[in-house]
């Protein structure tokens, strides 16, 4: 994700980063993007705390690095990414005891908003660099000086005003730090010893009433007894002693963060410096320390402790259920005014959700055409990834590397992200970034399932033995949290991401026996005549992966009088919804050849040399068998994400269907109605409809929904 | 990004935030400030020459009023100018303002001269006032007001001198004024206009006065000098011209709405009136504007005295009706005549006290058979020898003439070379005098007198206690502010360049009586 080439101007997304009218960004921090210009704060008092939600590559993180981007240096910006490593475990030699991810974050936060910016200096902390000192303090049992002041003088760093005067004395920092050191291996208790050099270091630096207030600040902790030393020392045993104590120290160690920042622009003279607000952009806030971050500033907003702090962080998924009551917005609905007030009795209400939308076709056509692309490829793109921006940037970068316009070439050809690292296939890369890397393997092959039960049997058949049901449900549930959509009928709801998965599935062995076996064991589990049509749907469906279309044809072809149109048609829209690679070839080539086969079918050129099957004597039967057979192909082809609908199939099924609908007179008027629908659907790149169907189950033809 | 250009910076990386836009605000009104005032400063025309002097408009000559030590750039007018600041400043308690209105920049060594004099005499006054009265209030500031040396630039300077009329200044009295040149005349007018009184020193003109015809143009102000009407008249009583004996010579532009000289013309229209009858038609020179200038008059006298010689036998008097520049002219024109056996008497104003000191007259002409007469307004040896009863005396002469040896000191002076006999010092001293009285007559129980006042006391100036005891004479001013029959001093000019003391005339053929009222 972070690796991303990511386009100067992000496209699709102007309601966050629009000038003219201001976008939610502009209207939350008060300045324009990329320059220093004050614009009218939309909520001036009381402002949301900013979620951005949706799946794995919606283009989260390359909107808050171009945040970054579009306001670092015109007002202090911190960007962690909660995924990072630092985040994980404490640095080597560092107690877990006196540090957590949160304690990390602010440290990281604190560090970058610290940073000049156009018109003030630096911002201290020194309400937060006291509570760190404090926390780091309880890890020094039997720490020598020279680690402690190591760890010390980068905490301390957050309260070096990098002023003229104070560069005149030295670096403030290295001597407290010395003091503190000294103090924490002196003979006395060494925790308030810390403690109390880190504070006279604070009060004594400057007479100054903003450096007394934040030496004063940790006396209002729980039960200090309006002593600041005494606060400190209960927020280093709380931290200590980990579970809610540590959730409860690590609160107060947010709010100080926010206190600090509230008073640096507090006070006439830091008003005319500082233009707009402080921006904390928090990436993968879903992991630690991302919950630990956001929960406590909404408890504190909702709590009437106010803060003029713009956080806007992304969450996978759909949100976590700790903001389940927050305010839920898509991007487009904040593009001019946000709409959000609080509800003053759950403070996960503070919190904006706004999830990410696809790209539009628009935007697609925006982003591949900076490069020099075959003209029908925008097109293809956007139907292929459905406007996930991740896909359209990395299929664009593919197609500028390898300068072909086969979305299959693209997606198999390998495309080189940095410059010191090997190319690798494309899908593979997208895949690196749209699952989660510690699934791959599973989600690889349970890509083919349908639902619970296939995606068991072929848990069972082909996945090591300790992946069993449970596990199967845990990960149809991640899905779903990581925000993937919940599709009746697939194991993977994302078309594109199952698309990518099955691609890899074909891949995964030279003679993509693995994919055969991923078939075979589908195949085999639908073998038993189901309930209804549903379980010959599903076969015949893995009979055409595999590339075996005769059952298929003869299903369809002997059906077609008994069953009732519209269920004829779901079949043959889910039968043909089959991948189509070319493992089946007897050369073992894959789909990478040229010539589509389907469309020579479809167009009735191979019908001649088609062997009649032993129940068409008939010649009606014959012509239906054969008419069937071009239809399945015309269909298989034309809602193949991968291929390109080719107008002479479509025109050709509008005539199939035609002809069928005059087989038909029960039927008559849908076989009709298909027959426009579909290959204007097929062309738009839509899923075909079933007219006047309960069609809410487009594309996966689950017969018994 | 967005751009980066200079416009998008200034925007986005001041302009934005306060601060940098408060600050940057400031520092540029400071910059544009300070820009302006080095503008300013560098493309400022500097025309001030010192304080409450300038350079007026198109030109380089320094006007105004002056109430420092600022000398107008004129050497000798430097140790009275510092005398009179030294004075100024010495002023403790209640006090006004007499401005000495004179064309202090006058370039010619003539006008200069009289400059100086009139400068000596009206400071040597103001001292008098200051340290020889016992003490009586107010004392007298004196600032020199200059209309530029033709006076083309008297409407700054009344301006300048109206506005000083207030608690600062109160500057109550003009005196000086000097020429009687048409410019003068409308500092005059603007001046009483203004209710500011006026002491006219060396004033003669006849339409620079009031009470001609009956009328009073110029309320306010007084003189000391006689009108040239009285000039005349004195002159004539002294002369007793015969018409047929006698020719006119005078000024063609004397009477030119623009560029006349009533001074010229009153003695011109006097003169006609004693010639009526006379066999030769008056001869008309014709001066440039500014009479000072040599022009090309001496063309036009060389002419006339060619006429000169042409009358017969008996004709033995000049009257001449013109400025001493002319004059001048004119005697060195005589002074190369083809009649050089034939005598003749030139009678004139007292523009020929000038030539005294005037280096370009050709004095030899006085030796041949040429004697120059004129009306001084005041003479030194005026008095000194058995002098008339009534109408002046010897020790006010003599009182004078003592303050001017202190002036030499430094206890008074010094007032630089002091030269007596063309009488300036003598009348600037007299005008001052009368200012000073008038206004000290005039603030009653107060300490400074209105302007009003002041102006209202002229006609009060007469009898036994009120007529002021000038070292030219006894000055009572009638109720028009002329004085009343003063002596005038009929001197001659001599080959030496000196003015001698012929004997005093009188407008009236006699001194005054000693209560010296004059008659309705």
């Amino acid at each position: 994700m972070g690796g991303m080439r990511v386009h100067r101007q992000l496209h699709g997304r102007g309601a966050l980063f629009d000038t003219e009218p201001a976008g939610l960004a502009p209207r939350l921090v008060g300045l324009r993007p990329h320059q220093h210009r004050a614009i009218a704060v939309e909520h001036p008092q009381e402002l949301p705390f900013v979620v951005l939600t949706g799946a794995r590559g919606t283009g989260k993180s390359a909107l808050l690095a171009e945040l970054r981007r579009a306001y670092h240096g015109h007002t202090p910006v911190a960007l962690v990414d909660c995924e990072a490593a630092e985040f994980a475990a404490p640095p080597a030699g560092r107690d877990t005891e006196a540090w957590s991810p949160v304690s990390q974050a602010l440290l990281v936060i604190a560090e970058q908003l610290a940073q000049p910016v156009t018109g003030a200096g630096r911002i201290t902390f020194p309400r937060l660099m006291s509570g760190l000192v404090a926390v780091a303090a309880g890890g020094w049992r039997d720490a020598d000086s020279e680690r402690i002041r190591r760890e010390v003088e980068r905490i301390l760093l957050l309260n070096e005003s990098g002023s003229w005067i104070a560069g005149f004395a030295g670096r403030w920092a290295g001597r407290v730090a010395a003091n503190v050191a000294a103090a924490a291996t002196g003979t006395g208790p060494l925790l308030s010893s810390a403690i109390e050099a880190t504070l006279e270091s604070i009060s004594d630096s400057f007479v100054h009433r903003r450096r007394q207030r934040a030496a004063t600040w940790w006396r209002d902790y729980p039960n200090a007894s309006r002593n600041a030393r005494r606060g400190l020392m209960l927020l280093s045993g709380h931290f200590r002693a980990g579970g809610t104590s540590r959730e409860h120290a690590e609160r107060h160690l947010v709010r100080a963060l926010l206190a600090d920042l509230t008073d640096a622009y507090a006070g006439v003279l830091p008003r005319m410096q500082r233009l707009g607000r402080p921006l904390v952009l928090v990436d993968n806030a879903q992991s630690a320390p991302g919950p630990g971050l956001t929960d406590p500033v909404l408890r504190d907003r909702s709590a009437g402790i106010a803060d003029q702090v713009v956080f806007i962080t992304a969450l996978r998924g759909t949100g976590r259920p700790a903001l389940r009551n927050a305010v839920r917005r898509t991007l487009p609905e904040v593009a001019r005014r946000t709409d959000w007030t609080p509800d003053p009795a759950s403070p996960a209400s503070r919190a904006l959700l706004v999830s990410l939308p696809p790209l539009t076709a628009d935007d697609t056509l925006h982003i591949v055409d900076e490069h020099q692309v075959p003209p029908q490829l925008p097109h293809a793109v956007h139907r292929l990834t459905g406007g996930n921006p991740l896909g359209i940037t990395l299929l664009t970068e593919s197609a500028a590397q390898n300068g072909t316009g086969s979305l299959g070439e693209l997606l198999t050809s390998d495309v080189r992200l940095h410059e010191d690292r090997d190319g690798r296939p494309a899908y593979v890369e997208l895949l690196d970034r749209l699952v989660p890397a510690d699934r791959m393997e599973e989600l690889t092959v349970l890509a083919a399932a349908h639902d619970h039960d296939s995606a068991t049997a072929l848990a069972a058949a082909l996945l090591p033995d300790d992946f069993g049901p449970a596990d199967v449900r845990a990960l149809q549930t991640r899905l779903v949290q990581e925000g993937l959509p919940e599709v009746p009928g697939r194991f993977v709801g994302d078309p594109f991401v199952r698309t990518l998965l099955l691609l890899r599935l074909h891949h995964r062995s030279a003679d993509h026996g693995r994919w055969r076996a991923t078939h075979e064991t589908l195949i085999a589990h639908y073998a038993p005549p189901g309930p209804d049509e549903a379980h010959t749907r599903y076969r015949l469906h893995h009979e055409l992966a595999l590339g075996s279309t005769e059952s298929a044809v003869a299903h369809l072809r002997d059906t077609f009088t008994a069953l009732d149109t519209r269920t004829w048609l779901r079949t043959l829209r889910f039968v043909a919804s089959a991948p189509y690679f070319h493992a089946h070839d007897a050369e073992g080539h894959d789909f990478a050849a040229h010539d589509d086969r389907r469309a020579a079918i479809a167009l009735g050129h191979t019908d001649a040399a088609q062997p009649m099957p032993d129940s068409a004597d008939d010649h009606a039967v014959a012509v239906l068998h054969l008419r069937i057979r071009r239809l399945l192909h015309a269909v298989w082809q034309l809602t193949d994400p991968l291929a390109l609908p080719d107008p002479k199939v479509c025109d050709r099924l509008r005539f199939e269907l035609e002809q069928l609908s005059n087989l038909r007179p029960a039927g008559n008027a849908l076989l009709w109605r298909a027959s426009r629908d579909w290959p204007e659907d097929a062309l738009a790149g839509r899923p075909l409809r079933i007219p006047d169907g309960n069609d809410d189950d487009s594309g996966d033809g689950e017969g018994a929904a | 990004m967005a751009g980066t250009g200079f416009g998008t910076r200034l925007r986005e990386g001041v302009w934005e935030i306060p601060l940098r836009r408060y600050v940057a605000l400031l520092l540029t009104l400071v910059v544009l400030g300070g820009l302006g005032f080095v503008v300013r400063t560098l493309a400022h025309d500097d025309r001030s020459c010192a304080k409450g002097v300038l350079r007026a408009e198109g030109s380089d000559e320094c006007v105004g009023v002056s109430a420092t030590g600022y000398d107008w750039g004129r050497a000798p007018l430097r140790p009275v100018v510092r005398a009179i600041d030294r004075e100024n400043r010495s002023i403790k308690g209640p006090y006004v303002t007499v401005a000495l209105l004179e064309p202090f920049t006058a370039t010619d060594a003539d006008n200069l001269g009289d400059v100086l004099h009139e400068l000596q005499g009206a400071y040597l006054a103001q001292y008098q006032a200051n340290h020889r009265s016992n003490g009586t209030v107010p004392a007298i500031r004196l600032v020199l007001a200059n209309p530029g040396a033709t006076g083309a630039h008297w409407e700054h300077t009344v301006e300048q001198l109206a506005g000083m009329t207030g608690a600062k200044d109160r500057l109550r009295a003009v005196a000086g004024v000097g020429l009687s040149t048409a410019e003068n005349k409308r500092a005059v007018a603007a001046l009483t206009a203004r209710g500011i009184a006026v002491i006219g020193t060396s004033i003669t003109a006849d339409n620079l006065a009031n009470g001609q015809h009956g009328k009073d143009p110029f309320p306010g102000l007084a003189r000391v000098a006689p009108t040239n009407t009285d000039e005349a008249r004195a002159l004539t009583s002294f002369a007793r011209v015969a018409a047929d004996k006698a020719v006119l010579v005078h000024d063609q532009k004397a009477d030119d709405p623009d560029n006349g000289d009533p001074y010229s013309l009153t003695l011109q229209r006097s003169f006609e009136k004693l010639l009526k009858g006379s066999p030769y038609a008056p001869w008309s020179f014709n001066p440039p504007d500014d009479r000072s200038l040599e022009g090309s008059t001496a063309n036009d006298f060389e002419q006339i005295t060619h006429l000169v010689c042409d009358t017969d036998a008996g004709t033995d008097t000049i009257l001449f009706a013109g400025r001493h520049t002319q004059l001048r002219q004119f005697i060195n024109a005589l002074g190369e005549r083809g009649c050089q056996k034939r005598r003749f008497t030139l009678l004139t104003g007292d523009e020929a006290s000038y030539l005294t000191g005037d280096k370009d007259l050709n004095r030899d002409a006085l030796n041949h058979n040429l004697t120059v007469r004129y009306t001084a307004l005041a003479h030194p040896d005026a008095w000194l020898t058995s002098p008339p009863a009534t109408g002046g005396s010897a020790a006010d002469a003599q009182a004078l003439l003592d303050l001017v040896r202190e002036g030499q000191g430094d206890k008074v002076g010094p007032i630089g070379d002091v030269d007596l006999e063309d009488g300036q010092l003598i009348i600037a001293h007299d005008a001052m005098r009368l200012t000073y009285q008038g206004i000290r007559f005039a603030k009653g129980s107060k300490d400074i007198p209105t302007l009003e006042e002041v102006r209202n006391e002229w006609r009060l100036i007469k009898g036994t206690q009120q007529r002021v005891d000038g070292a030219s004479g006894w000055i009572c001013l009638d109720n028009h502010g002329n004085p009343y029959d003063k002596a005038v001093p009929i001197v001659e000019l001599t080959s030496r360049g000196t003015a001698r003391f012929v004997r005093i005339a009188w407008p009236e053929g006699k001194p005054p009586a000693k209560e010296c009222l004059p008659p309705s």
